[in-house]
């Protein structure tokens, strides 16, 4: 089958000139927050030379501030559907990452100090800084993870915002880059990316951005096999399915375009996100005393739909639908695919290799 | 007529002819006749790399309106800096060029996220003797760029539109920086004979030059900019030079003394003839 062919067969909004469109399923419920995604992606991508601010996979708290600071609110991507107009953003300032902090491992590993193990500054924010606070009051305070980064969106405000087109989509698979011999630093693609995805480098005076682990795709990896992402491999509870929004075979395409349980993040920054996340289902609210009190959600539901957009609602029913049937010993293609620990299923990876 | 009355009107004459001579070695300073957008190329020595160099101060300096650039980059209309004086010089082997302007912080560093350094970019057409489109040139006439940033980088680009700043891979040009009270003083220094992508600045011709300013702390950069129109480094012997001048002035007063001659000289005879 063509490319043309598969466009015409498929109503999936991939962007013009992009042949496939690499996609990323996440589900909340599954992450514990352990922060193996966001190693494994710094050890392989940002250690140093200037990135060490930088995780282009990070796991915040929510409700919480995130990293960078208070991102979502700090403007960027287009102000309606139409991708016409850019909604104005910010730069982040070095607080709201964090900045890189020394710590007195030395005097205590080699030199026999009794000081606690801690960073030789006074931080007042970083990365994961509001871990597990959360929001609500005992007993029905409430929290979950949200793993994130670059949603290599169909409509990238970034690559938008780049007075030299420095930033691209990979036409082959849609993976946002920046090339980095355009690149002069302007970084007007930091400030309108909504998601604060890019990142300056301040050593090379360039900006960098999470790159989908492109060469493990391309077979490049370990043992010169096709990968997936590090950020999916390394995951302990492999809460992430990797591979193309347009293989209608495969899960992705199915949680999010069939069942519409898998969702982008903020829509209304009208990106268009190519990330998508399964959404928390929480157990509901207790009383003092410990008895459930049915009908009313822990999480708030405007908070949902302040992350997810109205169509979390709607994902959510169908998620607790799909529970019942198999709670009463039916069967679920849904549920099926949620707990799929195949790895050929959860990394199509190759599905588009003879095209 | 008498001996004495022709003596008398012929020592007038002689008179009449030295204040034309000498009025027209002095009369272009008094009129300060420079067009406005001339850049006049002064003559120093190899000092001039220093923009406090006592050799500056010899050479006159032009004031560049500057307002911002049009482009479609977030807030480009919002910049800073209003004016530039710009100052051009030559020795025997290269070309110099000093840009000064007011900006009261001197902003070096680039090493945060929002931290953008001032700069300052000298424009000149690839091709000597065709005028580019003023924002980076075009595709079919080029610019050269010399590029100063205050984190202490100088590159040398090549550019035929917006966007398209390209690095020469090996700059030519060199830069030296001083920002006291409240002022950048930045001289650009290059080779005034050039060849391939470059400007050439040694032949006898006027080059087009134009300005572009960033002020870092008001997070300018990019198209984001103030920059001026069109200027020219005066290097031709065009109809500004001093010798051309001298001998227009010289015609110019001779014509009026011969006018005023032949006038004295018909009111005598008509005067003698009615005596």
């Amino acid at each position: 089958m063509s490319t043309d062919d598969a466009q015409e067969d498929t109503h999936i909004d991939i962007a013009d000139g992009v042949d496939h469109q690499v996609a990323m399923v996440m589900d909340l419920n599954k992450c514990i927050g352990c922060q193996t995604c966001t190693v494994a992606c710094k050890t392989l991508w940002t250690e140093g030379g200037g990135r060490e601010h930088m995780y282009w996979n990070n796991v915040e708290t929510k409700p919480g501030k995130g990293y960078p600071k208070n991102w979502e609110e700090s403007g960027g991507g287009w102000k309606s559907g139409e991708h016409s107009e850019r909604q104005p953003g910010e730069i982040p300032s070095e607080e709201d990452y964090g900045g890189d902090w020394e710590f007195n491992h030395e005097e205590i590993m080699y030199d026999g100090s009794d000081e606690p193990l801690r960073p030789q500054a006074d931080p007042e924010w970083g990365p994961n800084w509001d871990e597990d606070e959360g929001a609500g009051e005992y007993p029905n305070s409430y929290y979950f993870y949200l793993p994130r980064i670059c949603n290599h969106c169909t409509h990238p405000s970034c690559v938008e915002a780049c007075p030299r087109k420095a930033l691209y989509k990979r036409e082959e698979d849609g993976i946002v880059l920046v090339d980095q011999e355009r690149c002069r630093g302007y970084r007007y693609c930091v400030e309108g990316c909504p998601y604060k995805k890019v990142y300056y480098n301040a050593v090379s005076k360039k900006s960098e951005k999470c790159i989908f682990c492109f060469p493990r795709l391309e077979g490049e990896g370990p043992d010169d096999t096709v990968h997936a992402t590090a950020c999916a491999e390394e995951c302990p509870p492999q809460l992430r399915l990797v591979g193309y929004l347009d293989d209608e075979d495969g899960p992705i395409y199915k949680l999010v375009e069939e069942y519409e349980v898998a969702l982008p993040l903020h829509p209304e920054f009208e990106t268009v996100p190519n990330v998508y996340y399964i959404p928390p289902y929480a157990p509901p609210q207790h009383s003092e005393d410990g008895e459930t009190v049915q009908g009313v959600d822990r999480i708030p539901n405007d908070y949902l739909e302040e992350l997810f957009g109205d169509r979390v609602n709607d994902a959510l029913d169908t998620i607790e639908k799909h529970r019942d049937r198999v709670r009463r010993g039916g069967e679920s293609e849904l549920m099926e695919m949620l707990q799929d620990k195949n790895p050929a299923q959860q990394y199509r990876l190759e599905v588009f290799d003879d095209d | 007529m008498t001996d004495s009355g022709h003596t008398r009107s012929w020592l007038g004459v002689t008179a009449l002819v030295v204040l034309a001579v000498v009025g027209a070695a002095v009369m272009p300073s008094l009129t300060s006749a420079r067009p406005a957008n001339e850049v006049p190329v002064g003559d120093v020595g190899a000092g001039a790399t220093d923009p406090t160099a006592e050799a500056w101060t010899t050479v006159p300096s032009v004031e560049m309106a500057l307002s911002s650039a049009p482009s479609g980059l977030p807030r480009a209309s919002n910049v800073s800096v209003e004016h530039a004086r710009v100052r051009a010089a030559t020795n025997d082997s290269h070309v110099f060029v000093r840009v000064s302007w007011a900006d009261a912080t001197a902003d070096r560093n680039t090493s945060a996220p929002r931290a953008f350094a001032d700069a300052v970019a000298v424009q000149l057409p690839e091709n000597e003797t065709a005028r580019p489109p003023i924002a980076m040139g075009g595709t079919g006439n080029r610019v050269n760029v010399w590029y100063w940033t205050g984190d202490g980088r100088t590159e040398e680009l090549l550019a035929g539109g917006a966007g398209t700043t390209t690095d020469f891979a090996e700059t030519s040009v060199s830069t030296d920086a001083v920002h006291e009270n409240g002022e950048w003083h930045v001289t650009f220094t290059r080779e005034a004979a050039a060849q391939g992508n470059r400007t050439d600045l040694a032949g006898e011709q006027d080059i087009d030059v134009s300005l572009a300013v960033w002020n870092g702390s008001y997070n300018e950069r990019a198209g984001r900019k103030a920059v001026s129109e069109w200027h020219y480094l005066a290097m031709g012997p065009g109809p500004q030079g001093p010798p051309y001048e001298t001998i227009l002035w010289t015609v110019a007063g001779l014509a009026i003394l011969f006018a005023t001659v032949v006038t004295i000289e018909g009111v005598r005879r008509t005067r003698g003839e009615a005596a």
